[in-house]
């Protein structure tokens, strides 16, 4: 096949790619925003939108291979396709987290457990700002950004370390709660997660212009997993 | 035309021929004749060569005359398609005002007509370009200075047109985007799928919150089918404003009426109790009804602290504003409300530094601004506790604190105490009416002044205010 037609082919992916970001990025808001207004059916929608993420990530996956195999791509192309198929990755997992912070929505909407929201908000609005603005670099191929975007990491981080703290001061001082406040740690876990992911998604950004594979986030933890 | 062409091209010919036909008709016998008179008078045999070399030299004449002729005309021709194409070229390029007459005048008849009518062609076309870029010039103002975002994509999804509000509203540069497809410059499903269903259907209008920046937007999906074949335009309305101003009147009128709700409940309940036979027993009678007067009391209070929020909110409350000492307005007060603290076992103290530049207010409302901040201090310090009040220059602004050692305030709730009827603890808030910090900020405010409070949890607040210092007294 020309080309052109495989040109054509990875931008088709591209914007696919990009979509299944939008879906990540706005299920992770959704799901703080249920977790503020403590709305049950809010949460219950996150789990069907990430069964459409799912199935989305495998059409993704599908289609990046048939390309693969049929148009034998080479160099930057492979680069891309190759960088491709570990972002969708990344992005299915955030999908995860999204339907993970949902749960714990669905599962604190009738409780009177308070919720630092304010925080969370602000981390979830860090996070897929990092999100969206790192699938913008990866479309321009933006160095710079891909470079500086997981610095940004380290706020988030901060972030997730005071509301880690309140909570404990909260368990401590009130220990019949630890039950519910225990589901708030696993929120703030999920978004500082997101926003690692992010720093994954920097690091595809450098391998395909420069076809370098780097470590980004110095101070990372990758180890932890989930 | 070409007749016209053809008989212009000929006629010099032909009249050369016939010139050498008649120069032969005339010239050869009358050559013979002397050649023949010659031969009669010397006897010699008649000799034609010189005829004949006449004859000759007549047709190479004419045949010259006939070719430099030719040569003549077919350069004037040539000039001229030269001087055509480059006025062709010229109008191929869109420099209309370059092709004029002038070149032109000395030609034929049938190219000058022809010049002439590319002439009037580039003229026109120069018309009309100016005719379309004007339309085009006031069509790229209105959608340049529209408050609302435009799209327009063609039916590959390719973005054809994006004006300066949706520029701003995706974060793109416009002339970046021309040409790529709406999900890599709009970057949302939702509109994605909006796009999708206009283009093989109706309009259809939703509304959505977009990102981190959690921009609430109105979004409607236009197909562009007669106009426009396969082009569908999304128009965006951003709400944002609208929506946070809506979501806080639903607030404020679901807050009034639990707020009004509870007092009232109690006046009901006296006078249900009255009725039932409490009105007999005289003593019992007369507390239910002190208890009402009381609860009347709350209630006229409230209303009248709306009435004044709503009064300076809507800027229609007057302001007596005066030079005054920082000192002079925490005095009257501070010494107002040392009574009421005594009275709960709160030490009130106040402490103003000397030499504090004079500041522009008007001491009535600060003086109610104070109130609402000692008696709010007051009602969350304990028994024992202490209240500092106290002032210091900061810049362009003098600051007064109001300092407790109290219950504090929590994180959450240190940004929102200065909203209408907020209450940090309704609990313990018990009979306020929510609306004191409220007041106390937008007298600040209308003085150009800013309010806030700091606080940890259980280790007391603090709020500060500031006034700005009289503007002549910085010259000194």
């Amino acid at each position: 096949m020309s080309r052109f037609t495989l040109d054509q082919e990875i931008k088709l992916v591209q914007d696919e790619m990009l979509l299944l970001g939008s879906l990540a990025e706005q299920a992770i808001l959704n799901s703080v925003d249920a977790l503020r207004r403590r709305d049950v059916v809010a949460a219950k929608a996150i789990y069907a939108e990430d069964q459409k993420i799912n199935d989305k990530h495998f059409a993704i996956e599908n289609h990046i291979l048939i390309i693969l195999a049929t148009q034998s791509p080479l160099a930057r192309d492979l680069r891309v396709l190759a960088a491709m198929l570990e972002i969708i990755t990344e992005l299915e997992r955030i999908g995860d987290y999204a339907k993970g912070i949902a749960k714990v929505a669905a599962r604190l909407a009738d409780d009177e457990t308070p919720i630092p929201i304010r925080e969370i908000s602000t981390m979830a609005d860090k996070a897929t700002s990092m999100l969206h603005r790192a699938l913008g670099a990866f479309v321009s191929e933006d160095l710079a950004a891909a470079y500086a975007i997981p610095k940004e990491d380290d706020e988030v981080d901060e972030l997730y370390i005071t509301i880690y703290r309140k909570i404990v001061q909260n368990m401590i001082k009130n220990p019949e709660t630890i039950d519910h406040t225990n589901q708030i740690l696993w929120v703030i876990h999920n978004l500082e997660r997101t926003a690692d992911r992010v720093t994954n998604i920097c690091e595809r950004i450098v391998f395909i212009v420069s076809g370098e594979l780097l470590e980004l986030d110095s101070s990372d933890d990758e180890d932890r997993d989930d | 035309m070409k007749m016209r062409i053809h008989s212009r091209i000929a006629w010099p010919f032909i009249l050369t021929l016939v010139l050498t036909l008649v120069i032969w008709l005339i010239a050869l016998p009358l050559l013979e004749n002397v050649a023949y008179q010659k031969s009669l008078t010397t006897g010699a045999p008649v000799d034609l060569s010189f005829v004949h070399n006449a004859a000759f030299l007549i047709s190479l004449a004419g045949l010259i005359a006939c070719l430099s002729i030719s040569l003549i005309y077919t350069n004037r021709y040539v000039d001229d398609l030269k001087t055509l194409t480059e006025a062709a070229k010229e109008l191929g390029e869109g420099k209309y005002q370059e092709i004029n007459v002038s070149p032109m005048r000395n030609s034929l008849l049938e190219m000058r007509e022809l010049y002439e009518a590319l002439h009037r062609a580039a003229l026109q076309i120069e018309d009309q370009i100016a005719e379309l870029s004007k339309e085009r010039a006031m069509l790229s103002a209105v959608l340049g200075q529209m408050t609302d975002g435009v799209v327009i994509a063609d039916s590959s999804g390719r973005v054809q047109l994006l004006n300066k509000e949706a520029e701003k509203l995706f974060m793109v540069n416009g002339k970046d985007t021309l040409g790529r497809s709406i999900v890599e410059v709009m970057r949302h499903h939702r509109l994605v799928e909006l796009w999708e269903e206009t283009r093989n259907g109706p309009a259809k209008t939703i509304t959505m919150e977009m990102g981190s920046l959690h921009k609430y937007l109105q979004v409607v999906g236009i197909p562009l089918g007669e106009e426009l074949p396969g082009r569908s335009m999304l128009l965006f309305q951003d709400l944002t404003q609208t929506h946070r101003l809506e979501t806080i009147r639903r607030d404020f009128v679901s807050n009034i009426s639990h707020e009004l709700r509870t007092p009232m409940a109690g006046l009901k309940a006296i006078s249900e109790t009255l009725l039932d036979g409490a009105l007999e027993d005289s003593v019992v009678a007369r507390n239910f009804v002190l208890r009402m007067d009381s609860e009347v009391d709350n209630l006229t209070q409230m209303v009248n602290e709306l009435l004044e929020l709503s009064r300076i909110e809507a800027g229609r409350s007057n302001f007596d504003f005066q030079h005054i000492e920082p000192c002079a307005l925490i005095q009257k007060p501070a010494d107002r409300m040392i009574l009421q603290a005594e009275r709960v076992g709160v030490t009130l103290s106040y402490d103003c530094p000397d030499g504090l530049p004079l500041v522009f207010a008007d001491p009535e409302r600060i003086s109610q601004v104070f109130i609402n901040l000692i008696h709010n201090a007051i009602k969350f310090t304990p028994n024992g506790g202490r209240i500092d009040v106290t002032a210091f220059q900061d810049g362009q602004m003098v600051v007064f604190k109001v300092s407790d050692n109290g219950v504090g305030i929590a994180q959450k709730d240190i940004t929102r105490i200065f909203e209408r009827f907020y209450k940090a603890d309704r609990a313990r808030a018990g009979g306020g009416t929510g609306l004191g910090l409220s007041i106390c900020r937008h007298i600040v405010e209308a003085h150009g002044g800013k309010i806030w409070a700091e606080s940890f949890e259980n280790s007391g607040a603090s709020f500060f205010f500031s006034i700005p210092v009289v503007y002549r007294d910085n010259q000194n």
